[in-house]
């Protein structure tokens, strides 16, 4: 019993102790010389170069300033048709002179990450575009219904930070219905994986760090695809947010644990993509998210 | 801080007195008290867990799209040190992910605007990063210089007093428009201006008479007071016969013309 007393005592004091110095052991940012940063996953630092240990990307002496670049979307034949294919034209322009970008970073393999997400959420694809010779990313899509259509695209120019940028494309018709979103936890079967979805806390609040848990079953034969155990994309139910996120921890067994802050109390869909033996799984589910108190 | 080493001696003492005479039981539910106290004083303080400084990143989101409204002597408290920022971080969190601030009032990506203000997903990003992460000062080397901050302000003043001088409904050749509205001739747009708008969510577009649709703007929560314009990142081109469409019932929607050069 005198050891179990010792222990508490022991506790208390490192409360104390902690409570005196909130202040915990420093961060590489906070040590003197050079920082090297992953510039997808801003918040992996390191004091050496090397690799992002979430993502794999070579980590960058220094901090570029974040800058946003233009990204001109043009999609032909006008008007679009659905069922019919459309040539989707991406120039990346700099935010000084507005002179066309022609020199990329490879981001997860590829220079340029595309997700499209229809207005009913209904549509989800994650592609890449390819850079062609007059120095724009193509890509042949066939929009299959009418209504509005959120493009994410996710590039990194040489020099400056990793872009994500909203584009927003209307496809004549009538527009379906919006989304409308409940609670769906359930696991889903996807191509030859089943996925499972718990979270902490158990509905995630807006503005505060939600750990997403997933499982894989059979998680036996799981790669990384495109360089990540694992990519997520977040789209709220109105479609103004949309959040790519790569796992948090990940080592290739059976939970991939991401962790996502929700910016505001709505519903989000979020799409989860794994790979097993060759085979790219996508599975989504259905997250309401409560403001803090509610 | 010595207020709290003394708090936290008087209890070890209380505890180091109790444990000598009361009963086991009653011990450990003390001591679990005393622990839970102990955590609930160390939350008091921020813990940092993040490597987002106000020197080297949020200072510079700060000056280049808050500080033309929040300085000294402007219409917003000053967030230009880090002392006045910091007992503001976690309101600032919640403003920037509800995109109420900076006050814009359109979603990002539908239309392309020059003077976009809405803060991109990156620096949302650290902003949340560093309000959660026990908002850390950083290091002075790290601050802006002089003439770098000089010129995010520059950046940001613009958007506050240039742009609304210089695009106003009493522009020449700007049409105001309610409800549904055919163009008669061919417009050149170079931007829109919005009056009483009700609260909630619009998406105004144009309905060109080859039938492309043209993202215009989609407001979101803006607000009359807000005053400035959405100006077009290239000057889009609206034939004869084209439909401008969504604009919510008692809303105006001003069509501002490209300038002739």
């Amino acid at each position: 019993m005198r050891t179990v007393l010792g222990l508490l005592v022991l506790l208390v004091v490192a409360a104390a102790v902690s409570a005196q110095n909130p202040v915990i052991a420093p961060l590489p940012s906070q040590n003197a010389g050079s920082v090297y940063i992953c510039p997808m996953d801003p918040d992996v630092r390191s004091n050496s170069p090397g690799n992002c240990a979430r993502c794999g990307m070579a980590l960058v002496a220094g901090l570029p300033d974040p800058v946003e670049y233009h990204l001109h979307l043009d999609v032909s034949p006008k008007p679009i048709k659905t069922g019919q294919p459309a040539d989707l034209t991406f120039e990346v322009h700099d935010p000084w002179k507005d002179r066309p970008v022609t020199n990329f970073q490879i981001v997860h393999e590829k220079l340029f990450h595309m997700f499209v997400v229809s207005q009913d959420l209904q549509v989800f694809l994650h592609n890449h575009p390819t850079l062609g010779s007059d120095k724009s990313f193509h890509y042949q899509y066939v929009f299959p219904k009418s209504g509005m259509y959120r493009i994410l695209g996710d590039f990194y120019p040489d020099g400056a930070t990793p872009q994500l940028i909203t584009k927003t494309v209307i496809v004549p018709g009538p527009a379906p219905k919006p989304a409308s979103l409940m609670r769906d936890y359930s696991p889903k079967d996807a191509e030859n994986m089943t996925v499972e979805l718990t979270t902490d806390p158990p509905q995630p609040i807006s503005g505060f760090k939600s750990q997403m848990y997933f499982r894989v079953k059979p998680a036996e034969g799981l790669e990384k695809y495109l360089a990540a155990w694992g990519h997520m994309l977040a789209a709220s139910d109105d479609l103004i947010d949309m959040i790519h996120e790569h796992p948090f921890i990940a080592d290739g067994g059976p939970q991939i644990q991401f962790n996502v802050i929700f910016p505001r109390a709505r519903a989000y869909r979020v799409w989860v993509q794994f790979q097993r033996k060759g085979v790219v799984n996508t599975a989504y589910f259905d997250i309401p998210v409560k403001a803090l108190g509610q | 801080m010595y207020q709290c080493s003394s708090t936290i001696s008087r209890k070890l003492t209380v505890l180091k007195n109790n444990l000598g005479r009361s009963s086991v039981k009653r011990q450990v539910h003390f001591a679990c008290i005393v622990i839970i106290g102990m955590c609930a004083l160390a939350e008091a303080h921020d813990i940092v867990t993040t490597p987002v400084t106000w020197d080297r990143e949020i200072s510079r989101i700060f000056y280049s799209r808050c500080v033309a409204c929040h300085r000294e002597g402007s219409r917003a408290f000053s967030l230009m040190q880090y002392q006045e920022t910091f007992p503001w971080r976690t309101a600032i969190k919640e403003e920037v992910l509800e995109r109420r601030m900076p006050p814009w009032g359109a979603v990002k990506g539908f239309g392309d605007f020059r003077n976009d203000q809405a803060l991109t997903p990156e620096e949302l990003e650290l902003l949340t990063s560093w309000s959660q992460g026990g908002s850390p000062e950083g290091e002075e080397k790290d601050f802006p210089a002089k003439d770098k901050l000089n010129e995010m302000m520059k950046e940001s003043a613009w958007f506050d007093a240039e742009a609304k001088a210089s695009h106003s409904a009493r522009q020449p050749g700007a049409i105001a428009v309610k409800g549904d509205f055919k163009l008669v001739k061919t417009f050149n747009l170079d931007g829109l201006l919005a009056k009483s708008v009700p609260p909630g969510s619009y998406q105004i577009i144009a309905e060109l008479p080859d039938g492309r649709i043209e993202p215009l703007v989609w407001l979101d929560d803006y607000k009359e007071q807000f005053g400035h314009p959405f100006l077009y990142r290239a000057p889009l081109e609206l034939p004869a016969g084209t439909v401008i469409s969504g604009i919510p019932p008692g809303a105006t929607i001003f069509l501002l013309p490209e300038e002739k050069k």
